[in-house]
């Protein structure tokens, strides 16, 4: 089985260098998007259970590059020590910023360049961008099935069988692959690798491509004019001495003060 | 100015996003009603057409249906509600059509033929623009917006869907339906995993009835555990609340909780690691054991609120 598995290298969004009027997207690190962990681990479990190989493809959305490959190699480094093969990533300045049309064109001719594959599993959404479109692009694309939202996954020959957590009602689908799922969170517990593996990850593969390597000329349609941030200023008035009935106290107090209670 | 041709899709119940619609400069407005409904009522709102696709797709079907009524109308801007349906769906068309999707709009601008488009970004800590010419698909939620009144009648065609198959639904199970309506709490108890077990909620439930507060959720004691239906959830995958008061019991604080709620008022956290990264977004920071602190609580304000 081949699978592959799509990383967004996300802004730590926990870790946003803001002020009151910019954000610093330069100088806020970057992370593996959380749920895109879970569609990594899936990939390896489904490449340990039946065989075969599970690869992972990146595309770096942030700049500026001579400083992010660095950065992105380190974090395609952690995939490859979850157990993924080998890595690609896409790196090109048109890409920085771009459009989720062109990520998921450089995606799909990334795809087409590798051959053959069986199934592809992307994140529901990301935990920057979160707009959960780009495994419905790919899959576009491609001109494969896409099944988003799932939180459960089986693979037995040719098919693949997935519940989807929609806003009302679990489905259970099935398609023929090859296919491309997007999973929500809940469908495992990515694994932490071992110090052994994250040694033999750093003799794995990170291949680099950029649009010229896949044959993509076109520009991003989307042009980012403004991001204003969105900052609320708190108190932080941290109670953590005395007795639990003297913490009571004083936040009950507190809670009378900001006109939340009125004593009778 | 030319006329902009928008085209909003919804149900026939489901009309906020016209409000959107109305915000392009001069717009013809057309409307794609998913399931059955009276279409002359909306005409109320300025639309002069509407599309009725009462057959039920999935959404690579609707994708294809919608690419064939967007060519046979060269629509400029599309909207469509954000739901998994539509998040699902409209990226498909966009990506055949060549266009950008952009989700959880704000606002719109249109200046000449080129859009400026400002919604929610970043993991929601921040209002992005971004400016789009050409042809553009909009995402949001429909109670964001109010269309004002502008009659006229309406021409009504009846749609018939491009069935695409490739995924086959074997089962459909619904899940138990909340009461909640967490996003129009003024006061919000909300738990999370520092929860041990699903009846230790029963502390929370009772500091909220002393309060007369809803009860709030993050998404593990939801999605993961299913100790609390989805009303519950709030978030950035789930509902965005700005009540009075927010008191979190036993939730980290990671950016993706604190995402739906940053509008809240005033913010109590309650949670007995005193690095929980929550105490760094707090108005009144508790650092204590939820076990012993809640109870606690509770007792004290029955007591001043004497119930
Ligand atoms: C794309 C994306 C979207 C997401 N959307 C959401 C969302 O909408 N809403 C959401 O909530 N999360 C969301 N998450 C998940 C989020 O990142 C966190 O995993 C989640 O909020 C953690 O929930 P928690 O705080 O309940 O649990 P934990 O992070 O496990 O925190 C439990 C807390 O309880 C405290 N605690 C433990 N025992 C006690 C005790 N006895 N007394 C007091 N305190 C105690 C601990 O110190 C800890 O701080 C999303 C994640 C992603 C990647």
């Amino acid at each position: 089985m081949e699978v592959l598995a799509l990383v967004k290298l996300a802004l730590d969004t926990g870790q946003l260098r803001m002020n009151e009027s910019k954000v610093d997207i330069d100088a806020t690190p970057l992370k593996i998007s959380d749920i895109d962990r879970s569609a990594v681990e899936e990939a390896v479990r489904i490449k340990e259970k039946v065989g075969g190989r599970a690869r992972v493809i990146a595309v770096l959305k942030y700049g500026p590059l001579p400083k992010r490959q660095q950065e992105a190699e380190s974090l395609l480094r952690e995939a490859l020590a979850m157990g993924a093969d080998e890595a690609y990533l896409i790196v090109d300045n048109a890409l920085v910023n771009s459009d989720q049309l062109l990520t998921a064109k450089a995606i799909a001719a990334t795809v087409k360049k590798l051959g053959n594959y069986d199934l592809i599993i992307a994140g529901e959404a990301t935990i920057d961008g979160y707009t959960s479109q780009v495994g419905s692009r790919v899959a576009a694309e491609l001109g494969i099935p896409v099944i988003s939202f799932v939180r459960e996954l089986r693979v037995e020959g040719n098919k693949v069988t997935a519940k989807r957590d929609l806003e009302d009602a679990i489905q259970t689908v099935e398609a023929q692959l090859p296919a491309l799922v997007t999973v929500t969170r809940e469908i495992n517990v990515p694994r932490i690798p071992p110090l052994l593996q994250i040694r033999a990850a750093m003799k794995k593969p990170i291949n680099k491509l950029s649009l010229a390597d896949l044959g993509i000329s076109m520009k991003s349609l989307a042009e980012i004019v403004n991001i204003a941030p969105i900052q609320v200023k708190r108190k932080g008035v941290i109670i953590k001495d005395g007795t639990v009935d003297e913490k009571v106290d004083k936040l009950t107090q507190a809670l009378i003060q900001e006109g939340l209670i009125t004593p009778r | 100015m030319n006329m902009t041709k928008v085209l909003v899709i919804g149900s026939i119940n489901d009309t906020g996003l016209i409000g959107l619609a109305q915000k392009v400069g001069n717009p013809e407005i057309h409307y794609l009603v998913l399931g059955t409904g009276d279409t002359s009522q909306l005409g109320k709102y300025g639309v002069t057409k509407a599309y009725l696709l009462t057959a039920q797709v999935d959404e690579t079907s609707f994708a294809e249906t919608l690419i064939g009524v967007i060519n046979s109308n060269n629509y400029s801007v599309v909207i469509a509600p954000a739901s998994k349906f539509f998040k699902t769906a409209i990226p498909i068309s966009a990506q055949k059509l060549l266009a950008p999707v952009i989700v959880d709009v704000l606002d719109l601008k249109q200046s000449d033929s080129a859009f400026e488009v400002t919604y929610n970004g970043v993991g929601n800590r921040a209002q992005v623009t971004v400016k789009v010419s050409d042809k553009v698909f909009l995402i949001a939620p429909p109670a964001r917006f109010k269309p004002s009144e502008k009659a006229t009648t309406v021409s009504t065609e009846s749609l018939q869907p491009k069935v695409v198959t490739g995924v086959k639904v074997v089962s459909t199970e619904e899940k138990p339906k909340g009461k909640v309506r967490i996003e129009d709490a003024e006061l919000i108890v909300s738990v999370g995993r520092g929860f041990k077990k699903q009846e230790d909620l029963k502390l929370a439930f009772e500091l909220a009835e002393v309060l007369g507060a809803e009860v709030g959720c993050s998404r593990p004691i939801a999605a993961d555990l299913k100790w609390l239906s989805e009303d519950h959830w709030v978030g950035l995958s789930g509902h965005k609340v700005r009540p009075k008061l927010y008191m979190a019991i036993g939730i980290s604080g990671q950016p993706q909780h604190l995402a739906g709620m940053m509008e809240a008022k005033t913010v109590v956290v309650i949670n007995s690691d005193p690095n929980a990264p929550f105490f760094k977004n707090c108005d009144y920071g508790v650092v204590e054991d939820l076990y012993k602190f809640v109870p606690a609580l509770t007792k004290k304000l029955r007591e001043i609120l004497k119930k």
